[in-house]
């Protein structure tokens, strides 16, 4: 049972195309690269931001640390 | 048996607290700004399916009326300007409190200057009938730009209070970061709805 849901998540995981969706067939090509392109985009926006703002964090840690190792890099 | 020694509370050392990273008002500005980029981000894209559907690929759409680029390009120099001495007014800030009250003055009357041009252009466009209802376009143009227009009055009034606070000599350098994080976002916004909605 367990093998059979793994092999049935496996096979969810690479869908067919879909004939009645618009995003996967449209009769315009400007259309079609519409979706894709906005679909990047908002996958792509949140996951850079949440990066940037990590590397951005760890960035900070270490000047903090530098801070408080050196007192005179304080900046008022 | 063996005796404990109690040490009296006042003697005991203060618990060490770590500076934090940054502010809470900085930290609460940055989570409110990423949700508001993905709104953005929401109608930008909404506006991209839709305008790449037009009929004909037409668009402005058939009998509507023609933004205003060239003056809305001018608006738009002067919100970039306004972002860039509000920086200035930051570095300002930072050597000597007193110096950033002309910086920070010049940054709130230019985005004054923005927010009035743009009611402006909406009273003149609305008199040539684009309006809400006119069509996907129109209903674009005062969603996604009405909606930056929100923000840009809700920080030009952040901007005032900081002003406000620094002439009286309360303003903190935190308070002056968070309400600048709300501006630069108002900022830097604008250029991207300009290209995607006015080009």
């Amino acid at each position: 049972m367990m093998r059979a849901s793994i092999v049935m998540l496996l096979l969810l995981a690479f869908p067919d195309a879909g004939h009645a969706c618009a995003v996967c067939f449209d009769s315009s090509d400007e259309n079609r690269l519409a979706f894709m392109a906005t679909t990047a985009f908002l996958t792509l926006l949140p996951l850079g931001m949440v990066t940037g703002a990590g590397l951005w964090l760890r960035k900070r840690v270490r000047q903090v640390k530098l801070e408080e190792n050196d007192p005179d890099l304080l900046d008022n | 048996m063996s005796e404990s020694v109690a040490i009296p509370l006042q003697h005991r050392p203060e618990p060490v607290r770590p500076k934090p990273l940054l502010s809470n008002g900085v930290l609460g500005m940055m989570i409110f700004i990423f949700t508001e980029v993905m709104i953005f981000a929401g109608f930008i894209s909404a506006h991209a399916v839709v305008r790449s559907q037009a009929a004909g690929q037409m668009w402005p759409p058939f009998g509507q009326p023609r933004l205003p680029v060239q003056e809305t390009a001018l608006n738009t120099a002067a919100l970039l300007v306004s972002g860039l001495v509000l920086v200035v007014a930051w570095f300002a800030f930072r050597k000597e409190r007193s110096r950033a009250r002309i910086p920070l003055l010049l940054s709130i009357l230019l985005g004054a200057f923005f927010v009035y041009f743009q009611g402006l252009e909406w009273v003149a466009l609305l008199g040539e009938g684009l309006t809400i209802q006119s069509s996907s376009y129109g209903g674009f143009f005062y969603l996604i730009v009405g909606a930056h227009a929100i923000h840009a009055v809700a920080a030009l009034l952040a901007l005032i209070w900081a002003g406000v606070r620094l002439n009286e000599g309360r303003l903190t350098r935190s308070e002056l970061a968070t309400v600048s994080a709300f501006w630069y976002f108002v900022v830097l916004v604008w250029p991207v709805l300009y290209i995607k909605v006015y080009l």
